[in-house]
């Protein structure tokens, strides 16, 4: 692609793609024939299982008694770190949260025992029956003074730190005309997905256990859930069924070690299902971010230096947080700006409050918060219109990225901000007079594909022939409602010609192909690249086959609707090359490695990149302080869409969880309590809370580029918050850099302009 | 605990359709009665406060989530679930809005809001007027940003759209080059 290509500009829709049938997977859900992981009533044999959460956020451990839990009546099984088989540690990065808490707990959410009983209600009773002995220790609650506390872990606080420089920053801040600095703060957002952790755990007395939950990554869950249950590997099965929601909640252990103990333990299936409160109270949560910057340009508004510090607080346990961190500095070194020098570092503590972990936008979407902010604080010092100060300053698509690595861009950065200079949201609204104040404002952000940084990042999947006749494909991924199996099909049925009756994708299954996590909007990128490996070989075995059966030269057939053509006719069905070829010589199988910037020594960052520029309408309530978002329209850059109804969706669910974010969602804790306990306090957005959208396509990717397909479940979310306070602004005055934004806070702001104006 | 959380009774009522007889505690939720025997699991637990919808169930034709409804408040009444609703004109008419704009990704809260609409528009046919944004205000979907909800009930559901697929389309349109 050249700097000069502007690409083509689509409004996208929810039509099914090339006008064919809506997925019969949605049917099914409407119907409410899918079944849940936590939907698995009719298990024969189904125990009830139940965790004995921490009553302290810390405190050590003295005495856990469950001899009376064990008499209760239906109770089959209690279990305590002593009856942990292997491992007592589990943790994506650092496998330091414990199954079950031996001497010590660490935050309210804490796992002490867990009950199987034949009934919930019997497991719980039996959970109160359970007695422990605490000694609470002190309290680590403010993450920036978290190093001069207590230490939780060995090793103290501090997780990890980390740095990235560019240049000469303090010389640079000397020839600044103007410096901004700004202390920003994050909330601790809670995932909210309809349905909470769980699945169900079945013992196998020839394998060992077979999980079947919601959860991100079979392959990588049945690595640690053998560790823990001292299993070899090929004895723990993962299945990933389809989820209620995910979003980076599930991306960890959830349900399954104490579920996975208790089948062991009682020889039958458990089902572990946490409700509402409890997942509230134990499940994981965005890391809240601190972060002061400090962004200097000259007096033409051209970035020079830059200088972030940040606590980000993890909670109790480790889970992604340093992965969180780096994509949190990632992003803070603004990669869609030329900035000559910066200092971009970052702390990750451990504190009492909660656990986080990996959730949409992974930090990524709290740096552009606090970048995209500073950009309108300088274009105010400057007089300058924000739009014209981003313009002098987004990178080509021939630059390298912030940190000096090479990105591959699908459009040019100055087209993206193009596109959403001329929405019509900044025409003045009518009407706007009175006790509604409304007001435009845009951010942009960029978002790159991949766990980047070198990490191991392979994917595979697998195609095949089923017995009925049906091209299977297999995946590792998982599906909780991201529209994978459509996109899948979608693209099988492209290449082969064929209809998505077709067609059937099995996703999510430890023993099938291992295709990684499904996350860092990884999926789509890996999915298109191993189809295109792996079709050809496939359609090559199987015309060989064909030409065995019927005699044509393999050459002259061809793959159309429901099997193989010679000439424009259908010679053999797919269900006849099933029941009368060999079905073993019908597989293909590919993996690759996730796409890296080519001749890079020590990658960093992301080379896939994609960028998206949300555009705000606000109407702020005088009275109340209230804000309600009227309109969100995003331009994205985010290569070829595959599923118009997938894309759009993962857009806007993205955008109003950030909208969420950004008005009403936090977890607070005091004390270690987190203080919200179901979503009667924690307010996610409504129907009527939910603006109306537009979503535009600009795709500039030539069509023999290598990477055309990239993944955007994250790149929604990211720029939502600044667009949003930018808004609040233009109809204020008043910049908000606290999130959630206070009403309260918002109207004593309101208020003492307009007495001093 | 009392008896209304352990002794037994039998409670009937109709179920989708047909008379059924359950023995359970007074104070049962509706909700775990329905799911416990595998039977209705669409009927899905997402707060168990009345708050989010996903366990909404139709009694005598009203949305309701089964997590407020006690198994003593069942006797002589109508309940319904998806499950039950295959021929329901009004369902398979919200079913075809939800499918035309992929109103849902996950699907767990869908069946919920299904009924909260199936509710409002039986409610529109005996001549009530209802605003079907506010029949699904009390739903909670966390996935789609309600976008496909809004489409589908203002382009498939709105009183003038009296077939599934009368609404008209959005069109796509396609500029080159520079902005308009």
């Amino acid at each position: 692609m050249s700097s000069d290509t502007p690409g083509r500009i689509v409004t996208l829709d929810a039509d099914a793609p090339d006008g064919g049938c809506p997925s019969p997977e949605l049917y099914r859900r409407i119907e409410g024939r899918l079944g849940y992981p936590t939907d698995l009533f009719d298990t024969p044999g189904l125990l009830q299982g139940a965790i004995l959460r921490s009553e302290h956020a810390h405190a050590r451990l003295l005495r856990v008694d469950t001899s009376r839990a064990r008499t209760m009546p239906g109770v089959r099984a209690v279990v305590t770190a002593d009856d942990v088989p292997g491992l007592n540690r589990f943790g994506i990065v650092v496998r330091d949260q414990p199954v079950f808490c031996e001497d010590r707990v660490r935050y309210e959410g804490d796992a002490i025992a867990a009950v199987a009983a034949d009934t919930l209600a019997q497991a719980r009773a039996a959970l109160a029956a359970i007695e422990v002995d605490y000694e609470p220790l002190s309290l680590v609650t403010d993450a920036t003074t978290a190093e001069q506390q207590v230490p939780l872990h060995e090793g103290g606080n501090l997780l990890t730190q980390e740095t990235f420089h560019r240049g000469d920053p303090e010389q640079a801040f000397a020839a600044c005309a103007v410096v901004v600095e700004h202390d920003y703060r994050t909330p601790r957002q809670m995932h909210a997905f309809m349905e909470t952790e769980g699945g169900i755990a079945i013992p196998d007395d020839a394998v060992g256990v077979h999980f079947r939950v919601g959860c991100q990554s079979g392959h990588r869950d049945a690595e640690q859930l053998a560790d823990i249950l001292a299993l070899a590997p090929g004895q723990v099965t993962v299945e990933a069924m389809a989820t209620g929601g995910a979003f980076g909640g599930k991306d960890e252990l959830t349900v399954q070690p104490a579920a996975g103990i208790l089948a062991l333990k009682t020889g039958c299936p458990v089902m572990i299902h946490l409700d509402r409160f409890e997942s509230c109270r134990a499940g994981m949560k965005r890391h809240p971010v601190t972060v002061r910057m400090t962004t200097g340009c000259d007096a033409d508004g051209r970035l020079l230096a830059h200088r972030v510090e940040a606590v980000l607080d993890t909670g109790a346990y480790a889970s992604l947080g340093p992965a969180v961190l780096e994509n949190f500095l990632d992003h803070a070194t603004a990669p869609l700006y030329r900035i000559g020098a910066y200092s971009v570092s970052g702390r990750l503590v451990y504190t009492n409050n909660g656990v986080c972990g990996a959730f949409r936008g992974f930090g990524g979407n709290q740096a552009t918060f606090a970048v995209e902010s500073q950009l309108d604080a300088l274009a105010r010092e400057l007089n300058l219109c924000p739009r014209e100060l981003r313009r002098i300053n987004l990178r080509s698509v021939d630059e390298p990225g912030s940190r000096h690595q090479p990105v591959r861009w699908t459009a040019p950065p100055v087209e993206v901000l193009r596109q959403a200079q001329a929405s019509p949201l900044w025409s003045p609204e009518k009407g706007s007079r009175g006790r509604w104040l409304t007001g435009t404002g845009m951010a942009m952000g960029a978002q790159g594909n991949g766990l980047g940084d070198g990490l191991p990042d392979a994917g595979g999947g697998r195609i095949s022939l089923s017995r009925e006749g049906r091209v299977r494909v297999e995946f590792g991924f998982s599906d909780y409602g991201q529209s994978i199996g459509e996109a899948i099909t979608h693209s099988v049925c492209e290449v082969l010609g064929c209809q998505g009756s077709d067609v059937e994708v099995m996703l999510g299954h430890s023993r099938g192909p291992d295709s990684g996590p499904t996350s860092a909007s990884r999926s789509s990128v890996l999915v298109h690249g191993v189809l295109n490996r792996m079709l050809p070989q496939w359609m090559e075995a199987v015309r060989r086959q064909a030409a065995e059966l019927t005699g044509y030269p393999g050459d002259d057939l061809a793959h159309g609707p429901g099997g193989v053509f010679h000439q424009g006719r259908q010679v053999l069905s797919y269900r006849e090359l099933a029941e009368h070829g060999r079905r073993e010589a019908m597989v293909a199988d590919a993996s690759q490695d996730f796409p890296v910037a080519p001749d890079q020594d020590h990658p960093v960052g992301r080379y896939l990149q994609l960028q998206i520029a949300t555009v705000a309408r606000v109407r702020v309530d005088r009275l109340t302080g209230r804000v309600r978002v009227t309109d969100l329209h995003h331009i994205t850059a985010a290569g070829r869409v595959i599923y118009p109804p997938g894309y759009l969706g993962q857009i806007e669910g993205a955008a109003v969880m950030g909208l969420g974010m950004t008005l009403t969602e936090d977890m607070p804790a005091e004390d270690g309590r987190l203080r919200r306990d179901n979503l009667d306090q924690y307010l996610i957005p409504t129907f009527h809370d939910a603006p109306a959208q537009r979503v535009d396509v600009l795709d500039g990717t030539p069509e023999n580029d290598p990477f055309p397909v990239r993944g955007v479940g994250e790149l929604g979310i990211e720029a939502v918050a600044p667009a949003i306070t930018a808004a609040i602004e233009a109809a204020t005055g008043v910049r908000i850099r606290t999130l959630p934004v206070e009403p309260g806070v918002l109207l004593t702001a309101i208020h003492a302009r307009e007495v001093v104006s | 605990m009392n008896d209304l959380y352990r002794a037994s009774e039998p409670v009937t009522f109709e179920l989708n359709g047909e008379t059924v007889t359950r023995s359970v505690p007074a104070a049962t939720p509706l909700l775990d009665l329905l799911r416990e025997d595998g039977q209705c699991t669409s009927v899905r637990p997402g707060c168990r406060i009345g708050r989010c919808g996903a366990c909404n169930v139709l009694m005598d034709g009203q949305a309701m989530p089964a997590c407020l409804i006690m198994a003593w408040q069942l006797p002589g009444r109508r309940i319904e679930t998806v499950e039950g609703l295959g021929g329901d004109p009004d369902f398979l008419r919200v079913r075809q809005a939800l499918v035309e704009e992929s109103a849902l990704q996950c699907g767990y809260c869908t069946p919920g809001f299904a009924l909260s609409l199936v509710s409002g528009l039986r409610e529109r046919r005996q001549g009530n007027p209802v605003d079907l944004g506010e029949a699904i205000a009390g739903n909670l979907c966390r996935c789609t940003g309600y976008g496909g909800l809004k489409r589908a009930v203002e382009k498939h559901l709105s009183p003038c759209s009296s077939t599934s697929s009368d609404g008209g389309t959005v069109s796509k349109k396609q500029i080159s080059g520079e902005p308009e």
